[in-house]
């Protein structure tokens, strides 16, 4: 039988997955006043 | 002066103002009254959905005379997990979890712009774990081992079934606490009523520890099948998506039954909860739009940790995206627009789409992209007994909410002498 697990190093993507949490953390304050703005 | 005398009597007739029970003949008479049918019976839903629930009813009793297979299911030993599981269990339960989400704001940040709802809430996530959860037991082969959890004739305390049994249980049990002292007001029991007030504090965050946990453990579930489940979707993070979603699942489920049940006991509120219900629905839709927000990076730090972005340009990968998209990405935008704009019939339609789309990312997990490289033809379709029994049970639950609400006070103020002096 084929053996159908594969081995990815977790650490390989590591910088991306930082510039996306960087990222997130950043645009949630802008998001957050942004829900929270009242209409003209 | 008269006038308002009369008014006052009024109400309290309007209101059935407590019962004297004082034994169990008392209860029993006192029940008796409470089952008989109030107001139409030959309505369009009762007419529609009467014949339904006996149709499931007797495909039931097929399912537990005759096994899982096949006339009724069409399970077998490449899907044994079908619409009972992916729907009424893991998407049921997503639903039911406005409860715990409600509860945390209301009890423990002290909103009590929410505390309107939280009654109904607590009362759908009861009966939702009561029924859906309670599905669980078509679901299991030898279902009538289904206690062996609870006695110890084999704990399996290595499986998550063994966590999900418990955490179901004990959920329902907390949520019955939580909701008991609308139960006591309706009986008239004042002692019992303070006893149970007293409790629901406890309650509530017991709730809330066990639905992060097993909300997380369903998730854990769709990790046994790592190999099955395409990459796109399978992650060591399945749990975590699982318990994020459910936030905006069941925050979206309480938009849409509240938005119904506004309209179909909209007798039984006073002017003050109609006033505010727009108000309390652009919050919930704020919160949706915060925590799709949050589950939409989520997802983007997923699919780059699991090494699957290749996999997008693939007939696989724009179903992902349909998800994504379809069903995250613009019900949020149409959140933030319902929110900043006040506008409730944005807010309600954004929530029907990411009820649908929780459906389909349960759906995806225990049979649409499980087995995925197995050719259309060899794929898991729901038979029509299923699908009869799934609505059966939906109904079921309509009914008896409905029942609850028109006799308890779940949506109309409780009995003067129940409310809380602060």
């Amino acid at each position: 039988m084929e053996e159908l697990f594969t081995y990815y190093d977790m650490f390989a993507t590591k910088g991306v997955e930082y510039l996306i949490i960087l990222a997130f953390l950043i645009v949630i304050l802008a998001f957050w006043k942004f829900v929270n703005m009242k209409p003209h | 002066m008269a006038g308002e005398k009369l008014e006052t009597v009024e109400i309290v007739k309007e209101k059935g103002e407590s019962p004297n029970i004082k034994n169990l003949g008392d209860f029993w008479n006192f029940l008796k009254k409470e089952l008989v049918p109030r107001g139409h019976i030959a309505t369009p839903f009762n007419i529609i959905s009467l014949p339904i629930m006996l149709l499931g009813y007797v495909f039931i009793v097929l399912r537990l005379a005759y096994g899982l297979g096949k006339p009724v299911t069409n399970l077998n030993q490449e899907y044994p997990w079908g619409l009972w599981i992916g729907f009424d269990v893991v998407t049921g339960v997503a639903f039911a979890g406005g409860a715990y989400v409600l509860c945390f704001i209301v009890y423990v940040l002290r909103a009590e712009k929410y505390h309107p709802i939280i009654r109904a809430t607590v009362l759908n996530g009861f009966l939702a774990y009561l029924f859906y959860a309670g599905a669980i037991v078509l679901d299991i082969g030898r279902w009538w081992n289904i206690y062996n959890p609870m006695i110890g004739n084999n704990f399996g305390v290595n499986a998550v079934m063994f966590l999900v049994a418990w955490h179901f249980f004990l959920y329902m049990l907390a949520a019955l606490v939580e909701f008991s002292p609308t139960i006591a007001e309706w009986l008239g029991m004042k002692r019992l009523r303070k006893i149970l007030g007293a409790m629901t504090l406890g309650a509530v965050i017991f709730g809330i520890t066990l639905s992060t946990l097993h909300q997380s453990g369903l998730g854990a579930l769709m990790m046994m099948a790592k190999s099955k489940i395409h990459p796109l979707w399978y992650t060591d993070f399945i749990p975590i998506l699982y318990f994020v979603s459910s936030i905006f699942a069941g925050l979206s489920l309480v938009i849409f039954e509240g938005s119904i049940s506004h309209k179909v006991f909209g007798h039984q509120l006073d002017e003050a909860h109609h006033k505010h219900y727009d108000d309390i629905l652009v919050g919930l839709a704020r919160i949706c739009a915060v925590t799709m927000f949050g589950y939409l990076f989520l997802k983007a730090i997923l699919l780059v940790h699991e090494h699957a972005v290749p996999y997008l340009n693939s007939a696989m990968g724009f179903w992902y995206l349909f998800e994504v998209i379809g069903f995250i990405l613009i019900p949020c935008l149409m959140f933030i627009s319902g929110a900043q704009q006040k506008n409730t019939a944005t807010i309600k339609f954004a929530a029907i789409l990411t009820m649908v789309g929780i459906i389909l990312n349960r759906l995806n997990y225990t049979f649409i992209v499980y087995n995925w490289y197995v050719p259309l033809s060899e794929k898991y379709w729901p038979a029509p007994m299923e699908l009869i029994i799934t609505a059966s049970i939906i109904l079921t639950e309509v009914w008896v909410f409905r029942w609850m609400v028109n006799r308890m006070p779940v949506l109309r103020k409780p009995p003067a002498w129940a409310i809380e002096k602060h």
